[in-house]
């Protein structure tokens, strides 16, 4: 047997051995691909938490990662909170349906009138001898109000609207007549609340 | 004494007595003449004796009546009806009864523009009840104490005190009346002064004083001072 003979014997066998394997190398790349996905070491999480609390250096830097970053979105959303907070103050009015108590139990006292078509509202009462406190409709929403500061007692009151009396405030807690006409009353003070 | 603390001590006695200065100081006499006068009025010497003898009183509200003598002397009305009105005041002055609420009455009146007369009519019902009511407590065992002096009998309360109950007590039935209720339904008087006394009570009136007075007055005793009043 030549040379000749015996390489082309050696190819045929060869190619005759790579056609019947070729069914099982087809996807071969994948299966080994899988296979080392499969057997790559995990790190589950009671893990991660073990090398974040371990005292190496590397996890004490990640600690400290963590700790700064907590406390930077902390420190961000209080800042954001109480700006807010402030402007809100700043921004409304100092008017408020819950009455402002002082310490010598003196109370910021809310009168309300709605009066849409009005020029001109007042509140008289006996806290200002029945002479005029002007309410105040900034945004025009026909809303009128006036905060006044009261002590404790017993109060009589009634609406200026344009000139025309409004003696029965929805608000107030009784109505007397008095002259005829209705006059509201507002008792400031009972239990430290205003009733 | 070193003069250091001599020092301090004229320092701390100035303080007090410039402290001290606008609470006791008083709205002079002549004031009330000059105000009196631009109405003007025929009896001021007597309303003037009224007046000064209320300027000693320690709760008097001179400051509100000097304003509305002002402001009645402002007032488009006939002067003698003007001095009517201011005359029922200084009568109460007199009898020593508390003026609070009649002169708030007075200035809820000019405001209302209402009548002299009418004026005159509401204020004199008012300043009838402060009596008769005053006369009902002292009847029923409650009385004042005189101003400075101290009292340790429940039944007898600082003046103060007892005018505050004269007041609401007074209010309470004069707006009852007002409102167009008859006085011979002494219990709906007795709920609506109840009720007012109880709305009051701890706040500018003393709980122990209401509790005496609730328990010692009675509905048929509102409806004899409500009858005397619109007599």
């Amino acid at each position: 047997m030549t040379t000749d003979r015996l390489e082309d014997l050696l190819r045929s066998t060869l190619r005759a051995e790579a056609k019947a394997a070729e069914d099982r190398i087809a996807d071969l790349e994948e299966r080994v691909l899988l296979e080392i996905e499969e057997r790559r070491p995990r790190l589950l999480w009671h893990e991660w938490l073990r090398q974040l609390l371990a005292p190496t250096a590397s996890s004490r830097f990640g600690q400290l990662v963590v700790v700064g970053a907590t406390a930077a979105i902390f420190l961000f959303v209080g800042i954001g909170i109480s700006s807010n907070l402030l402007r809100h103050d700043d921004a409304a009015p100092k008017l408020s349906l819950q009455p402002v108590r002082f310490a010598d139990g003196t109370q910021e006292v809310l009168f309300v009138l709605p009066a849409l078509n009005a020029e001109n509202v007042a509140v008289v009462g006996n806290f200002n001898s029945w002479e005029e406190t002007a309410l105040s409709d900034q945004d025009g929403d026909g809303i009128w109000t006036a905060s006044i500061p009261l002590p404790p007692g017993r109060y009589e009151y009634a609406f200026l609207i344009d000139g025309r009396w409004w003696g029965q405030d929805p608000q107030a807690d009784d109505w007397v007549q008095s002259f005829g006409q209705f006059s509201s009353v507002r008792y400031i003070g009972r239990g430290g609340e205003d009733v | 004494m070193t003069p250091r603390k001599h020092c301090v001590l004229v320092m701390m006695a100035s303080l007090i007595v410039t402290m001290a200065l606008p609470s006791t100081a008083q709205i002079p006499l002549h004031e009330f003449e000059q105000a009196l006068h631009s109405i003007p009025v025929a009896q001021v010497d007597s309303m003037l004796g009224a007046i000064e003898l209320g300027l000693n009183q320690p709760d008097f509200p001179a400051e509100s009546l000097l304003r509305l003598i002002d402001r009645m002397a402002r007032r488009p009305a006939p002067a003698i009806e003007r001095e009517a009105v201011l005359v029922v005041i200084t009568q109460a002055i007199e009898e020593g009864l508390p003026i609070e609420g009649m002169v708030d009455k007075a200035f809820e009146g000019l405001a209302r523009n209402v009548p002299m007369a009418q004026l005159e009519d509401g204020l004199r019902q008012l300043r009838t009840l402060l009596a008769e009511v005053r006369d009902l407590l002292y009847a029923r065992g409650v009385f004042s104490a005189a101003p400075g002096t101290q009292s340790a009998v429940a039944n007898v309360l600082p003046n103060t005190r007892f005018n505050l109950l004269v007041v609401h007590i007074s209010e309470a039935i004069d707006d009852y009346l007002s409102g167009g209720g008859s006085p011979f339904e002494g219990h709906l008087l007795y709920q609506e002064v109840h009720e007012r006394l109880v709305q009051l009570e701890g706040v500018i009136l003393d709980s122990e004083d209401v509790a005496l007075v609730l328990e010692r007055i009675d509905p048929s005793d509102l409806t004899q001072v409500a009858l005397t009043a619109v007599s």
